[in-house]
């Protein structure tokens, strides 16, 4: 039994169907993410989960109780909102134990409460002051702390830090995983930040349109896309998307790929027993940035790396990686190479392809193409 | 001449013309204040010597003693003290009922919002348009039945029940840019209905109720026509037995007991308005700035 079980969720404003059926399943202890696109559904979600918005259709289960009709008080949920959401005319004491109050905790044990909640988040000489009087970081923390104070079984982070500036998200990432690493508790979170998402997730939805389109560990999301829009909704820069036809060499499928000259022909070393049904069809290869090289950064382990010289079209440093441009089946394609590799566009060099990490799609139903047995790998939350 | 002093000094004569006027409107608007004040100083004599603006020769408190304590409205000669007590009895319970209820629609239109809330609004609103005459003879017969009528407690209720649509206007405007958020997280935390009111909104409602206060207490106490409507006699308003007053000098006019009579009825709404002034215009804006 897991410990928050979404059941075929439903929801609907009126006529709009805003959620159309969600199925997520994670373990107590789990930092699921939830990531898509605005509009997508996410924070309604999260308010289902709350109990601020009601449930049109379907079952939601809390350690195995079904809390569709409980309370959001009684739920044992403390939820940190994107705006804070902070009491304006209660001092950061007052906002961090007003939870506290409600449920009658006695007064010196609620000044306990917020004092070690406050030490925990280094906002101990911030207590008497109200909210109007804080920067937006110190907001953030006393945000957290009102939802700390109540040791909820289940916290929910609604874009907690997109508020913030560059660096102090960064930091207040790095402070969020380790409280999650040093408190256990389960968390759904919230966030447009793919850095984010890959960085505090145990697991990780992806939704769009009111629809999961995968759930999975961050690796198993970034690697084993299951659809286009999976593919290129995460990571940044994105996924190199390709059209491509499966031709047979020698017996096995094989992916052909028109460059700006002649044709790229590259071998198919995974899902290669779905891909023998798709000889002579389009298809759309996936390949990430970093899994396009130089021959000397490439990964020779494996075996799998597949040399072609094309023509530059651009570069881009970014200083920690050299970016360089070609064109393939039409599009721009990002390939990472080692910074300093002395390129400059309209030059010919040579790229290596890591084939081992390539995916491919149907281009009509946008779904990935792949062997069965991957499949039961990720079973909540399946389109394909 | 430089271009630079040519504009400093174009913008000094604009100054100049620009207090001129101001100062002219000033003159303009205190000028009746002016002459109530001099008057209600100066014996009877010398205001039939004719000077109007002239300051008092002869200073002199007497004119307010009467007023207040021996000027003689209708039969009773005791001033208006009482009826300034009444006008009191009425406004205090009034704004404050109306203010409390106000603020309760306000919280439900916006933050507990039902089906058909607008239209709810949309009938609050219109009786801000409904004219006073309109209402007096139903009123009149709903303070019969209810045994209110010629009481201080039927003019509280008139003036509730009129003021409602006003400050039911004043706080949603305002609540309507409240976060929701707050509300939904003083739920996760617990609190009900009335504790997210009171303890959440209510303490970050000042500058609206200021506004609301000053509104509802210059329409009350200032307020004649409910006044001579539902209450006559003991239970009448200031503003009605300061009418009685002048209207009921038989003889030679009192004017400056008239004019004292005038001021201590006006001075409650300078008061409130000296007090809470500065958040009036703070008020007003703050539904369409964010702040
Ligand atoms: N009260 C409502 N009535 C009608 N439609 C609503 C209501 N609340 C949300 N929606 C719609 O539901 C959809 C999902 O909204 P939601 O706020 O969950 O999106 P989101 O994924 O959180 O987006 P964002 O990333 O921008 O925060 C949107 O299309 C929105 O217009
Ligand atoms: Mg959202």
């Amino acid at each position: 039994m897991s410990f928050l079980h979404i059941n075929n969720v439903h929801k609907r404003f009126g006529e709009t169907h805003v959620l159309k059926g969600i199925d997520i399943a994670i373990e107590q202890g789990d930092f699921l993410v939830l990531v898509g696109p605005s509009g997508c559904g996410k924070s309604t979600l999260l308010n289902m989960i709350a109990g601020l918005d009601s449930i049109s259709e379907g079952e939601l289960l809390l350690d195995g109780r079904c809390i569709n009709d409980v309370h959001p008080s009684r739920r044992d949920i403390a939820m940190v909102f994107q705006s804070y959401a902070l009491y304006p005319s209660m001092t950061v004491a007052g906002n961090i134990g007003f939870g506290l109050e409600m449920r009658k905790v006695p007064r010196k044990q609620r000044r306990e409460a917020i004092d070690r909640v406050a030490k925990l988040l280094q906002i101990e000489n911030l207590l008497d002051r109200k909210p109007g009087q804080l920067s937006g970081g110190q907001r953030q923390r006393v945000a957290m702390g009102r939802a700390l104070v109540r040791d909820p079984q289940l916290f929910l982070f609604d874009e907690p830090l997109s508020n913030l500036d560059a660096k102090l998200r960064v930091d207040m990432r790095t402070e969020i995983k380790q409280l999650h690493q040093r408190l256990g508790t389960t968390i759904v979170y919230v966030t447009h930040d793919q850095i984010e998402a890959m960085t505090l997730a145990s697991r990780i939805a992806v939704m769009r349109g009111g629809e999961l389109q995968q759930l999975g560990t961050p690796q198993a999301v970034y690697d084993d896309p299951n659809n286009l829009f999976v593919a290129g909704f995460m990571g940044s820069p994105s996924m190199n998307l390709v059209k491509a036809r499966i031709v047979e060499q020698d017996g096995l499928p094989v992916a052909q790929v028109a460059t700006e000259a002649s044709t790229l022909t590259l071998p198919i070393v995974r899902d290669r027993d779905a891909l023998r049904d798709w000889r002579d069809r389009d298809v759309i290869l996936g390949l990430r940035p970093e899994a396009i090289t130089d021959p000397a950064s490439a990964n020779h382990r494996e075996g799998n790396i597949h040399e072609a010289e094309l023509p530059v079209a651009l570069v881009e440093p970014t200083g920690a990686d050299l970016y360089v441009v070609t064109t393939l089946g039409g599009t721009h394609v990002n390939a990472r190479m080692r910074p300093g590799t002395p390129l400059r566009p309209g030059e010919r060099t040579r790229f290596a392809f890591d084939v081992s990490r390539m995916v491919v799609f149907d281009p009509e139903s946008e779904r990935r193409i792949r062997d069965e047995r991957v499949a039961e790998a990720t079973p909540i939350g399946e389109t394909a | 001449m430089s271009a630079a002093s040519f504009t400093a000094r174009r913008g000094l004569a604009t100054r100049a013309v620009l207090y001129a006027i101001l100062v002219l409107f000033a003159v303009v608007y205190l000028m009746p204040l002016y002459v109530m004040l001099t008057t209600s100083f100066k014996t009877l004599e010398e205001i039939h010597q004719g000077n109007m603006l002239a300051l008092p020769g002869e200073w002199t408190l007497d004119p307010w003693r009467e007023a207040w304590g021996s000027a003689c409205i209708g039969l009773e000669c005791n001033g208006v003290h009482g009826y300034f007590f009444n006008s009191i009895k009425i406004v205090v319970p009034a704004v404050l009922i109306s203010g409390l209820l106000g603020a309760f629609n306000g919280y439900v239109l916006t933050k507990w919002k039902f089906r058909g809330h607008k239209i709810v609004f949309g009938l609050m609103l219109f009786s801000c348009f409904i004219p006073f005459q309109i209402i007096l003879l139903p009123m009149a017969r709903v303070l019969g039945i209810l045994h209110l009528a010629n009481s201080t407690g039927g003019l509280v209720l008139v003036h509730i029940v009129y003021g409602i649509g006003f400050t039911t206007l004043f706080f949603r405007n305002f609540y309507a840019s409240f976060p929701d958020e707050l509300v939904r997280a003083a739920q996760l935390d617990g609190a009900g209905f009335f504790t997210i009111f009171f303890r959440i909104l209510l303490p970050a409602s000042v500058p609206i109720i200021v506004v609301t206060i000053i509104w509802q207490f210059t329409n009350v106490w200032n307020d004649f026509l409910f006044g001579v409507s539902f209450a006559s006699g003991d239970s009448a308003p200031i503003t009605v037995a300061l009418n009685n007053l002048v209207n009921s000098s038989t003889g030679v006019k009192a004017y400056n007991v008239n004019m004292a009579a005038a001021m201590v009825a006006a001075v409650p709404t300078l008061i409130v308005y000296i007090l809470a002034g500065k958040y009036f215009l703070r008020g007003l804006m703050s539904g369409s700035v964010k702040g």
